[in-house]
């Protein structure tokens, strides 16, 4: 009867979706969506899979890891190092190296400015002789695969505007990341998994940290779907991505089933093309439901892998350990930006042993995930990034003691890593002056920083634009010069 | 012929040519209009040197004036109008040589041969300017003449026909009425009519049947908390501060004034006045101040270490941007540091209008507590009196303490004649024994205050008990809840240019003004922000009707009649039926501002009952559906989806306004993001789910955390609420379908529906009917039945053979199982359900 034969063709029709995430049917799904579901605003003639028809340049890194360190990591006790500092320990900061520059409400009121010498060693790493604090053994290694930006600097001068400065290029809410930037710009080259991915850690040094804001990973004005998707681990990697209980993969795709059939006669009445891309969207978030869980199932990572990176079961290290490693493992399966925050870096007081947790955290990991890009060939054409929203002060906050002393937030320089991806390895780019205090050579705003970002995707940061309030709105704003120096 | 260049004016926008062909052999070119044709080239792509930005101009030559235009410049004349030959500008945008071309090549700009003709066109035709068109206050059109006169059913349709008919394109038939009520009820309700109300809407036979329907909609108490969410979007409203900490405020008063004034149908001009200037209305009422709150509730920072007037700046500049966008649809925020490069504001008129926003009596830091001052207090009755009994106790506290303290000399007297030697220390014997007129005054004083400290312990307890009784009424007081409303210092501060922007560089002082380039303040209106309002509400405005009428259209057909809402601006779009805007935007001031009459006005449109399928062809030729060749269909805004969902299967609690609250939320969301151990200091850093009725409340009461927002409503596009939003985006992604899927909403949702089918039907093929009626009201058609029973059986098969997995998925959500129904067959249904709530129509407006 003519039902029972319109029933059959609908059952054959479903073949073309397929039921697994590989052969015909991923497919034909990704030629229907043309990688349009996660990354969204492409036109189908785009060779970039985003909204820019094609790249302004031959890119060098086609995908970025971004290791945030939330809080302000002090650039002086890890990486500036200044062996003068120490004859200007315990003495009044100089009002010429000051210069009457805003600071914080928190040690405006100080009646003294004593300068710290940090407690730590520094020794020199590597074929270009790098100094490196004690603290960062790991990193100490990887020096030559490395530059080291010592001359960043944000006018923003407390944590939510600096924090959103760097991560949007606005001090004030409301413009969209640069993972969403990317995402709009250039789509991603995953079928199965977002074009942006957080994953938060938490510091082990300092639990007294920063609140973070999800405005950090968001698409601001920008068309929603480019707003970094979180990635938790226990229980559901992406939220909402488990079936509920009681329901089986069986069960989940004979009702998807149901549902694609239902969608394809609506479609049929309506002749709306909304229904198809209703039914790619539910198709794609089954072979999520695969592809997610497979991404961060380590179990099949071998022990050395895991030990590299220092992986245990204890989490000391708040979690990013394992982001690292999922990092590398989400860049290999196509992730355009993965965005990961350690928090805790907020180092107002008891410094030396905050910080000694804190580069504990990401020491080994940040190092194991460069030299496992590299071993795999993945580093030329991956950006990894390690920085904070901004520095910290030469000066005490505080009681200064023989063993204890804190530091304030200082915008006017401050110290960033960036590896792979087109950036010159082995280098330190960037000079301040002996207090770490101000840059006196090659200045590196954080405008600077992220048009040299997009510079090495390939992206000029002046042409990637969105108009909104009638206005062509862009990451840097108005400004921003792609530093040279840093790339090969 | 003039007729005929009208007319082609009329229909240019879409296709040019293809028109012009269409009108016949004429070869003139068809007339250029400047604020159509000309001004969105000239904003793009020459304002930015060359336009209202005096710092920023170019070769000090300005294109967006005609003086500007014309006047003689270096010897040549930039425009001379009907003349191509002597036009320097026509040259310089057609040269070769590129140190003069225009715009030059570094600019990144470059004109299309289209855009190069309709320049040439406009010149030759008398490069005549127009002020932009929104600036210019509406003029009622005449309704265009039409073929099929018998479509339309009001004002609005022959806008619409006129343009389809010269387009040769048909309308589409009348929606199905089952299809039409529920595209209605959705639309002004957010909520799903009941089959009953579908049921009785088919029944009635009369012509006014649709009538009737709609005139019940929007008497539902639930037209306010639908006409509302637009509104919290544009006005930023949220529950938590949003800069840093994040914790939590309460401006759920001013919401439910919000919903109450829609409710109330409150004429939109006196919703205006009441929000930017209730506080200042003669003899305000408690609930005219509450909706001043609408400019508090921008976020608030309290980031220890901020620079307070930074802050403070921050707030003044969120209520100048949103107050623009929503009532003026400019984007003023461009003129925070430099005149606006687009559009006839300066930098002073900025801050002119901010100059309005400045005596508020508030910190730059602030809200650490809750809701930062100033605020109104609503204490509960047992609040009220306790507040009293406590402020009668202070004033006893005080009369004893003064008493006491009248009472000291005469006590300190007789404990020196006692000259207790035994308790007092040698040196206060010796002054006790040195004679009263003999001491020096220091004498005196260490006396008196030995004996107060050690001999009079009544002082001390008395203060005590003032300080105790104060401490209680302190602590009873923080617990009051409060709004936080607008208020005028009664010395207002000093408000200057700020240069680039910047807090901390004030420039030359200003005064509260409207900007120079639109109507003045209307006579007699004060110089503050009642004043503000009653302007922006005043007849002779070219913006305010125009701008809150497209935004209305933008709610029921997916996209305004200016598609930028936001912007009415030189770079804003140029509408798609600029004489529908006009009319309509007249039309809401002709009527009173009544709202609910512009919603009526709408909804009876004979272009809002088409049928929303559409062609192959109408889609190539219309993507968008601008020309509205045929109804809307688009996807439901995120609050809607869930309430729906909660609406069909019975679990929806429809009290109205009241506390937000905390339904279904994965665990640790927030906490992953805030302060770990100071956490506790604030409220709004860990999440509470709400229990019992509280978790299937409407979804505009759900909790909003700013740096957090509830993840499925921030999936479905809900904006962040940081800022001002007009406009939503709507997109489609993966994650989406995960949400429907899986989040235990939508599962317990499916379970209770599931319940419903089956205690509510008799057969299994009247469960699904039922299903399509509660979710699409219709019935579903043999082939869907056929599905859905196929489903059915094979879910019930499975469930029979694992009891243990459908008591699994039956135990989602807090509400309790009904207990009668048989578990495999519930588990089944709850399936069957599930599959409904995610069909692309039930979650599309259609």
């Amino acid at each position: 009867m003519n039902l029972e034969r319109e029933y059959q063709s609908l059952l054959t029709r479903r073949q073309f979706f397929g039921r697994t995430t590989t052969g015909i049917g991923s497919l034909a799904l990704a030629s229907l969506l043309n990688g349009k579901l996660f990354a969204g605003a492409g036109d189908p003639a785009s060779k970039t899979g985003g909204v820019l028809p094609e790249l302004h340049f031959a890119p060098k890194a086609k995908r970025v890891i971004y290791l945030f360190m939330s809080g302000g990591p002090s650039h002086i006790d890890l990486f500036d190092y200044k062996p003068n500092l120490r004859a200007h320990h315990k003495q009044e900061l100089p009002a010429s190296i000051r210069m009457g520059q805003r600071i914080t409400g928190m040690t405006s009121g100080q009646s003294s400015f004593p300068c710290v010498a940090p407690m730590f060693e520094f020794t020199q790493h590597g074929k270009s002789g790098t100094w490196i604090s004690e603290l960062l053994p790991h990193t100490a290694k990887i020096v030559d695969d490395i530059a080291i930006v010592k001359s960043l600097n944000t006018e923003a001068i407390n944590h939510d505007p600096a924090t959103t400065f760097i991560q949007t290029g606005h001090q004030q809410p409301g413009r969209p990341s640069l993972g969403a930037w990317l995402s709009y710009g250039i789509g991603t080259e995953s079928q199965q998994l977002p074009a942006f991915i957080v994953m938060i850690s938490q510091g082990s040094g300092n639990k007294t940290d920063q609140p973070i804001f999800s405005r950090l990973w968001g698409s601001g004005f920008l068309p929603s779907q480019h707003q970094g998707v979180r990635f938790r681990s226990g229980g559901d990697p992406v939220l909402y991505l488990s079936n509920p209980p009681g329901v089986d993969a069986k069960a989940r795709r004979s009702m998807l089933d149901s549902v694609a059939q239902l969608n394809r006669m609506a479609e049929k009445s309506f002749g709306d093309p909304e229904i198809n891309t209703r039914i790619a969207q539910y198709e794609m978030a089954y072979q999520m439901q695969t592809s997610a869980p497979e991404l961060t199932d380590l179990s099949k990572e071998p022990k050395q892998v895991l030990d590299m990176y220092g992986i245990d079961d204890k989490g000391t290290d708040g979690g990013f350990a394992r982001n690292c490693l999922l990092a590398r493992r989400m860049v290999e399966r196509g992730v355009r930006f993965v965005q990961l925050m350690h928090r805790g870096w907020d180092q107002h007081s008891s410094l030396p042993k905050q910080i000694r947790g804190q580069c504990k955290d990401i020491d080994q990991p940040a190092a194991a995930l460069v030299k496992d890009l590299k071993a795999r060939g993945l580093l030329d054409d991956t950006l990894v990034i390690w920085g904070g929203e901004f520095g910290r002060t030469v000066y005490s906050q505080g009681a200064l003691t023989a063993d204890n002393y804190g530091r304030d937030h200082h915008g006017r320089c401050f110290t960033m890593w960036m590896a792979g991806g087109g950036i010159k390895p082995g280098i330190s780019y960037g000079e301040t002056d002996d207090f770490c205090y101000n840059v006196v050579k090659d200045p590196v705003h954080i405008h600077d920083f992220n048009a040299t970002i997009l510079r090495t995707m390939g992206i000029d940061h002046t042409r990637l634009t969105f108009k909104f309030q009638g206005r062509h709105f862009r990451l840097t704003d108005v400004h921003g010069e792609v530093v040279k120096g840093l790339l090969v | 012929m003039r007729k005929c260049l009208q007319l082609c004016c009329v229909l240019y926008f879409f296709a040019p040519h293809a028109l012009h062909r269409a009108i016949g052999a004429e070869p003139v070119a068809p007339l250029v209009d400047f604020n159509r044709d000309i001004r969105p080239i000239f904003s793009e792509t020459c304002f930015k040197c060359h336009g209202p930005d005096a710092n920023k101009r170019k070769g000090k030559f300005r294109l967006d004036t005609r003086e500007g235009a014309f006047a003689e410049h270096e010897g040549r004349k930039p425009l001379v109008p009907g003349d191509l030959a002597h036009s320097e500008a026509w040259r310089r945008i057609n040269t070769k040589d590129a140190d003069d071309l225009m715009p030059p090549a570094d600019s990144g700009m470059k004109l299309t041969a289209q855009q190069i003709k309709l320049f040439g066109d406009w010149i030759k035709q008398g490069a005549r300017y127009k002020d932009h068109w929104s600036l210019i206050p509406p003029v009622t059109p005449p309704l265009p003449k039409v073929k099929k006169s018998s479509w339309p059913k009001n004002g609005i349709d022959p806008f619409i026909l006129a343009r389809l008919e010269q387009e040769k394109l048909p309308t589409s038939p009348q929606a199905d009425k089952a299809t039409l009520l529920r595209r209605v009820t959705l639309d002004l309700t957010g909520l799903p009519p009941t089959p009953d109300e579908v049921a009785a809407f088919l029944a009635d036979k009369s012509p006014s049947a649709y009538e009737k329907a709609v005139d019940r909609l929007l008497q539902s108490p639930h037209y306010g908390e639908r006409m509302a969410l637009d509104w919290l979007d544009a006005a930023r409203y949220a529950d938590t501060h949003g800069y840093h900490i994040d914790s939590g405020r309460d401006m759920t008063r001013w919401r439910k004034w919000v919903i109450d004034s829609f409710n109330q149908n409150k004429r939109f001009d006196q919703f205006t006045i009441e929000q930017l200037a209730g506080d200042l209305l003669p003899q305000a009422t408690t609930e005219q101040k509450i909706a001043s709150g609408f400019n508090r509730n921008h976020m608030i920072n309290f980031e220890g270490g901020a620079i307070p007037e930074e802050y403070h700046n921050a707030y003044l500049v969120d209520r100048v941007n949103t107050t623009a966008t929503v009532w003026l649809g400019l984007t003023v925020a461009c003129a925070q540091c430099h005149d606006h490069k687009y559009d006839p504001i300066t930098q002073k008129d900025y801050y002119q209008l901010y100059a309005f926003f400045h005596n508020v009596p508030e910190k730059g830091l602030d809200g650490n507590l809750g809701n930062a001052a100033p605020v109104l207090h609503f204490p509960t009755a047992d609040e009220a009196a306790a507040q009293a009994r406590l402020k009668s106790e202070i004033a006893a506290a005080e009369t004893k303490l003064k008493q006491v303290e009248a009472e000291l000399p005469g006590a300190q007297s007789i404990w020196e004649k006692e000259r207790s030697a035994t308790t007092a220390d040698e040196s206060h014997l010796t002054l006790v024994r040195i004679p009263a007129e003999k001491r020096t005054a220091e004498q005196v004083d260490e006396l008196k205050k030995y004996f107060r400290d050690k001999h009079y312990p009544a002082l001390g307890a008395a203060k005590e008990a003032l300080q105790s009784t104060r401490r209680d009424l302190e602590k009873l007081e923080k617990g009051i809840a409060t709004a936080m409303v607008m208020s005028e210092m009664e010395k207002p501060r000093n408000t200057f240019l700020l240069v680039r922007g910047q807090y901390d560089k004030p420039g030359d002082p200003v005064t509260a003004n409207v900007p120079a380039s639109l109507p003045p303040l209307p006579a007699g209106s004060p110089t503050n922000r009642l004043g503000l309002a009653q302007w922006l509400v005043s007849p002779a405005h070219p913006l305010t009707s125009r701008v809150i009428v497209n935004r209305y259209w933008q709610m029921y057909f997916g996209i305004g009649l200016v598609k930028s809402a936001e912007d009415f601006g030189s770079q804003g779009e140029w509408p798609s039926h600029p004489e529908l805007l006009d009319w309509l935007a007249t039309e809401f001031q002709r009527t009173g501002w009544d709202i609910k009459q512009m919603q009526k006005l709408i909804v009876m449109s004979a272009t809002y009952q088409q049928s929303s399928a559409t062609t192959p062809e109408l889609l190539a030729k219309d993507p968008e559906n601008r020309l509205l060749a045929h109804g809307p269909r688009f996807r439901l805004a995120a609050e809607f989806i869930r309430d729906q969902a909660l609406a069909i299967s019975g679990l929806l609690n429809r009290e109205i306004g009241g506390k937000s609250v905390s339904p279904y939320q994965p665990a640790g969301l927030w906490e992953e993001l805030a302060s770990r151990e100071d956490g506790k200091n604030w409220s709004a850093q860990s999440y509470t789910q709400s229990h019992g009725p509280d978790l299937y409340r409407r979804t505009m009461y759900t909790f909003w955390k700013r740096t957090s927002p509830p993840p499925t409503l921030a999936t479905f596009d809900a904006p962040d609420r940081e800022s001002c939003t007009v406009r939503r985006a709507r997109t489609d992604t993966p994650l989406q379908a995960l949400v429907l899927l899986n989040d235990p909403t939508y599962i317990e949702a499916s379970r209770k529906l599931g319940e419903r089918l089956m205690t509510e039907a008799k057969s299994d093929a009247d469960r699904i009917a039922m299903a399509f009626r509660l979710a699409i009201a219709r019935d579903p058609k043999a082939l869907e039945k056929k599905v859905l029973l196929k489903l059915y059986d094979r879910q019930l098969a499975a469930y029979h053979a694992d009891p243990a997995s459908a008591l699994k998925l039956l135990a989602v959500g807090e509400s309790p199982r009904n207990e009668h129904l048989e578990p495999a067959k519930l588990a089944a249904w709850t399936m069957v359900a599930s599959t409904v709530l995610n069909l692309d129509e039930t979650i599309t407006k259609q």
